[in-house]
């Protein structure tokens, strides 16, 4: 007897990108079953209800990517893999700051774990893994949508362990459908941030005038998308088989807002504001990478605690700013049949509301 | 026929170092230093002199007869005397606590030791203006008072002097620099051969005006200002920082000059840095004392252009653009 659910198994939904993909794609299919990963299926249920009308169609499977055999029951394992026609691999261990190994132990052999999964899956359809754009690392210049060698090596572990689970992706399933988002800065219609990233950071310490320098130039392109864009492009293309064995990036591309205007907007922000337009504080300077790691450091061998941690924080990804780069997004845009929406759209409702909000939703130690 | 325009110009310069040495690691060993001693050599710090019995006012008196004489400049050709190195004022509310009521009561406020040095080196003719609160941007900021007199009030001959000590049982590092007690001497001169202060630049922030609660936001804010006020002083000397033969420091770490040229797109062999292990850090002139050496070890030839850049805590940034 033919189910009468499309299931699909799904990691990464108690994250940001993972949880809006996991809300829509059940409002949009009522049909649809989720099998969800996750490491407490406790924290799960209390916080379920996130996911809406569809909540109860959203199953919550124990497990651990960095664990064999995702740390999954045979039970559990038999029941994901009976009937899923799609793998949705977006979980995925986000800190820049980890060690080469332990990047790899959730991105690169827990993305191998989902592999095996995807293997025991008969009626599976569509294998779609989420990666970076960041993968190009330390690449500059025209980004394709296509497998990147490596060559140029990556600024940081993430950047290398999700180049890796890619390569890995690749050599198993040829029809898998890779997906690129880039940064991931804030909502396009308040500019309100829920998840603070390293450019909330820089733009924290830039307000407080703490930032001195920042590697790149004037024109260097700063790649963001809002969130709505990148769930419903990620809901839109769960299910497309017809894209299998493509890689696409969910980028601004051309559109990218220069690093200059970037820093000039959110100046020009803040000096309306006359208490903080009367510090007169500088503008950061942009530099060479050389002078920029010159400065992080010393910073770090005599700043005091506070600075140095922030400096630590911003060390793992500002330095990718020293190799600028445009995200090709043609093939993105044709599959999708639209366009990330331009930063310059929201980039100051971002600067606003972080301003607003007096960057609640930072880091810690970035907190006033 | 229109007049030459007037470019004053630093005619001599003297120096005076206290006589006693100690080196980083023997100031670690007494507690004088904040950091580790081996981090602070790493910046290029080797020793500083320390005032055993001299006070600022004998050295002082001392560089600005020795500088008078290399001027060949009389005493009574000096029109005026800047003279920096006063106490700072106390932030106490009138009426306030005693010691601040001690420091600022009675006549005993009035003894200045600029116009004691006004008398002590006859300078008669000399009125006599003292600067305070430029920190380590003190010299730099005399000599740009001293060419606008020059300019507008065709003043002949200006003495800019100063001292600088730290106490004797102070610490002996400022921000990560090792510090000297000195004094230097210079006579600015309305028409001079040498060194013509061709463009100046000056920038002070008050936002850092707590320098210890703000000294995050300081260190932060250094290089982008340091950076806009040397470009500023080569912008206005119409210059291009291709120019510049040598960048002359004042004597704070090698480090964080590696940091500033490379912001500032000069190359590292421009600073002559010789005297950051030899004399450490001042407060009274460095780069005049810098500039001096710079001269007599024949490294600075006539017309070289110099950019000379100090940086005062609380907050100053100054520059100026020199021709040799």
């Amino acid at each position: 007897m033919p189910p009468t659910t499309r299931d699909v198994f799904l990691t990464g939904a108690t994250g940001l990108l993972g949880g809006d993909l996991l809300a829509t794609l059940l409002a949009r299919d009522p049909a649809l079953r989720a099998f969800v990963l996750v490491r407490d299926v406790a924290a799960w249920q209390a916080r379920v209800g996130r996911q809406g009308a569809g909540a109860p169609r959203a199953i919550p499977v124990r497990g651990d990517l960095s664990q064999p055999g995702l740390g999954m029951s045979a039970a559990d394992r038999a029941s994901v893999a009976r009937n899923t026609v799609a793998v949705l691999h977006l979980a995925a261990d986000t800190a820049f700051s980890r060690a080469l190994a332990e990047s790899r132990a959730v991105n690169v052999h827990g993305t191998r774990e989902v592999l095996s999964l995807a293997d025991e899956c008969r009626q599976l359809e569509q294998f779609l893994f989420v990666s970076t754009s960041y993968v190009a690392g330390r690449l500059s210049g025209e980004v394709a949508e296509c497998a990147t060698d490596g060559a140029h090596g990556w600024v940081n572990a993430y950047e290398q362990g999700k180049h890796e689970s890619e390569a890995l992706v690749r050599a198993a399933r040829r029809d898998a459908l890779i997906v690129r988002p880039s940064t991931v800065v804030c909502c396009e219609a308040t500019g309100a941030v829920r998840q603070a990233n390293v450019v909330h950071q820089t733009l924290r310490l830039y307000h407080r005038g703490l930032a001195s320098m920042v590697p790149g130039a004037a024109d260097t392109l700063v790649d963001t998308v809002p969130y709505g864009y990148v769930r419903e492009a990620l809901a839109d293309l769960s299910g497309r088989t017809d894209l299998a064995g493509r890689t696409l990036h969910l980028c601004a591309g051309r559109q990218a807002l220069e690093l200059g205007e970037l820093l000039d907007v959110a100046y020009r922000h803040w000096s309306e504001i006359p208490s903080w337009r009367k510090r007169a504080l500088p503008r950061p300077v942009l530099t060479d990478l050389a002078t920029y790691q010159l400065f992080e450091r010393t910073v770090l061998e005599t700043g005091d605690a506070r600075v140095s941690l922030a400096a630590k924080a911003l060390s793992y990804m500002v330095p990718q700013l020293a190799y600028p780069k445009c995200f090709d997004t043609t093939q993105a845009d044709a599959a999708l049949g639209y366009r990330a929406p331009a930063p310059r759209l929201y980039w100051l409702r971002m600067v606003e509301q972080l301003l607003a909000v007096n960057w609640s939703t930072a880091r810690p130690e970035l907190a006033a | 026929m229109s007049a030459r325009p007037v470019t004053p110009g630093i005619r001599a310069i003297r120096y005076e170092l206290a006589e006693s040495v100690q080196s980083v690691r023997e100031l670690a060993a007494a507690g004088q230093l904040e950091s580790d001693a081996g981090l602070l050599e790493s910046f290029g710090f080797a020793q500083v002199h320390v005032a055993v019995s001299e006070s600022p006012f004998d050295l002082a008196l001392r560089a600005s007869q020795a500088v008078l004489r290399d001027a060949g400049v009389d005493p009574d050709e000096i029109g005026l005397l800047l003279y920096a190195g006063t106490p700072s004022v106390s932030f106490a509310a009138a009426g306030g606590h005693r010691e601040a009521a001690e420091t600022i009561g009675g006549t005993s406020r009035f003894k200045y030791p600029a116009t004691r040095l006004q008398y002590e080196l006859g300078l008669a003719n000399a009125a006599t203006i003292a600067l305070d609160q430029l920190a380590c941007t003190s010299l730099i900021s005399a000599v740009r008072i001293a060419r606008a007199l020059c300019v507008s009030e065709g003043i002949e001959h200006v003495l800019c002097a100063s001292a600088e000590f730290f106490p004797g049982s102070a610490g002996r590092e400022a921000i990560y620099n090792c510090t000297s007690d000195a004094a230097c001497a210079l006579v600015v001169s309305r028409e001079s051969a040498r060194n013509r202060v061709v463009a100046s630049a000056h920038v002070t922030k008050g936002y850092y005006w707590d320098s210890d609660a703000m000294r995050n936001e300081i260190v932060a804010s250094y290089f982008p200002t340091a950076r806009h006020v040397m470009a500023q002083a080569i912008a206005r000397a119409g210059w291009q920082p291709a120019d510049v033969r040598w960048v002359i420091p004042h004597n704070v770490s090698e480090r964080s000059w590696s940091i500033l040229l490379g912001l500032a797109g000069l190359p590292n062999a421009r600073l002559w840095s010789g005297n950051i292990a030899r004399v450490g850090h001042t407060l009274a002139g460095d780069n005049f004392i810098n500039l001096h050496d710079a001269v007599a070890s024949g490294d600075v030839q006539p017309g070289d252009r110099l950019l000379l850049f100090a940086f005062g805590y609380g907050a100053h940034w100054t520059a100026l653009a020199v021709e040799a």
